[in-house]
């Protein structure tokens, strides 16, 4: 009780003269009014956000095998400015033949979505032609869509779904992830055998 | 005669706007502008209220848009006043009666005649904004030293710096409590400005007076007494131009918060005893 009362009054007499032992709720205020207001003048909604995060865990998964659920990226600020928080739990560091052969992937995928494009402009082109065709026409031009939307991404994930089987886990576990992500992987993996079937034509036709 | 036509907003309702409005008005014409206040809150009137005018409406608004008067005949005489007059909003319409055009239209006629618009702006940041909007050059956000109503704000400012027609925009910080201000239980008046980023037109301490201004119809400038009230008429003498320095609150409460809790220390000793 002693105790209370000498603290109380050591509180007030740093009150007093101007000092402040207690909390400031002000501040907490100040600091989630700004964090908020930063949302609010930006248009990164949740959904793009999910859409960042997910990309650059493609990229990132190039070089490192990271931890996918820790990985946390929020809008802060640094100063003045409005500034990316973006913290990446990394497992272990890939070794260089690991890195290259993930890159070589990710460019033939660049390469085979490319020619997956050409193709679905020639199938459209022959579609009177061949009657076989049609469904696959419909299909490409599904791809196509999917393709020039997510470009970037779709090279990116099928790197991934076609390399090592440390890398297929990582889409077997993307259920846990938002639903977006998971259309994503779906498209891609939809889009591949696809891919391969126009190469089997443009073999037969030529 | 081209009078300013300036709307007064906030997003968040309930920060005052109405109160800004009918005090900024009045003492704007105690200073001897001709001022006429536009009610936009179709449905929601209160401004009518606040200035003890509401057994004399005969016209509103949507009365003048839809030809049953003329604009003159809509505007209502204040009781002491006759520099200020009032143009109310309908209470039985919703805000599709009034188009942002036909807004447009009436405070262009008005500025005619008179010093000041002042538009009374309904919240939120609808159609009712837009129209209240449409017609005027400056504007006033009203916000209250509250997460909420800055959030708003700032939305607000975001909408006005878009129109092309606001030439400029003003901040006033409604119900400052400048003793939680100073023991930092809220956020202070440089926190809102900083936040925000705009321009302070003025501080309006947190008034018990402005409960029974508004019981009696009568807003709380003509009260010589008080401290919003002469808060409300430094604003409006800014507005006319004049380099009127800001109260300074948070001084005055640091002192008396030193003195209760000098004195508070000594009851509690007592009482402990």
């Amino acid at each position: 009780m002693a105790d209370n009362i000498f603290a109380e009054i050591y509180n007030k007499i740093l009150g007093f003269f101007g000092q402040n032992v207690k909390d400031e709720s002000k501040n907490t205020a100040v600091n989630r009014l700004r964090l908020v207001l930063m949302q609010d003048r930006t248009n990164l909604t949740p959904e793009i956000m999910n859409r960042m995060r997910t990309e650059l865990i493609a990229v990132l998964s190039k070089y490192v095998e990271l931890d996918k659920e820790a990985l946390d990226l929020n809008i802060g600020q640094e100063g003045e400015q409005m500034a990316l928080m973006l913290s990446i739990p990394v497992i272990r560091a890939k070794d260089e033949a690991e890195i290259e052969e993930a890159i070589k992937k990710e460019e033939e995928a660049k390469k085979a979505s490319d020619d997956a494009e050409d193709e679905t402009v020639e199938a459209e082109d022959t579609e009177d032609e061949e009657e076989n065709s049609e469904d696959a026409s419909e299909e490409s031009s599904e791809i196509n869509e999917e393709e020039n939307k997510e470009n970037e991404e779709n090279t990116e994930e099928t790197t991934e779904e076609t390399s090592e089987p440390s890398e297929e886990q990582y889409s077997e576990e993307e259920p846990t992830s938002p639903p977006e992500e998971t259309k994503v992987d779906e498209s891609v993996k939809k889009s591949i055998p696809k891919i391969e079937k126009h190469k089997k034509e443009e073999n037969t036709e030529e | 005669m081209t009078g300013r036509v300036i709307v007064i907003t906030s997003g968040k309702g309930g920060v005052g706007k109405t109160t800004t409005n009918a005090n900024i008005g009045t003492a704007l014409a105690r200073a001897g502008k001709k001022v006429v206040m536009v009610d936009t809150d179709l449905g929601l009137r209160n401004l009518d209220l606040l200035l003890g005018l509401e057994n004399r409406i005969v016209y509103t608004i949507v009365d003048v848009v839809e030809e049953r008067c003329k604009l003159k005949q809509a505007l209502v005489k204040d009781k002491k006043n006759p520099n200020l007059c009032l143009l109310a909003a309908a209470q039985t319409r919703d805000k599709s009666a009034v188009t942002e055009e036909q807004l447009k239209d009436i405070c262009d006629q008005l500025k005619e005649k008179f010093d000041f618009v002042l538009v009374d702006c309904p919240a939120g940041i609808e159609q009712g904004f837009q129209n209240a909007v449409a017609g005027a050059s400056e504007a006033i956000v009203v916000t209250t030293p509250e997460m909420s109503a800055v959030r708003d704000a700032d939305r607000i400012i975001g909408l006005l710096e878009a129109k092309e027609e606001i030439k400029s925009y003003k901040l006033l910080i409604n119900r400052y409590r400048p003793n939680m201000a100073a023991s930092k239980d809220m956020m202070s008046k440089d926190d809102v400005v900083e936040i925000l980023s705009a321009e302070l037109l003025g501080i309006i301490p947190e008034d018990t007076g402005i409960i029974t201004s508004t019981n009696k119809g009568e807003p709380i400038v003509n009260d010589d007494d008080s401290l919003a009230g002469r808060a409300y008429r430094n604003v409006a003498q800014r507005i006319i131009g004049e380099d009127v320095p800001l109260i300074d609150f948070e001084e005055e409460a640091k002192l008396t918060n030193k003195i209760k809790k000098f004195f508070s220390k000594f009851l509690n000793k007592g009482k402990e005893n």
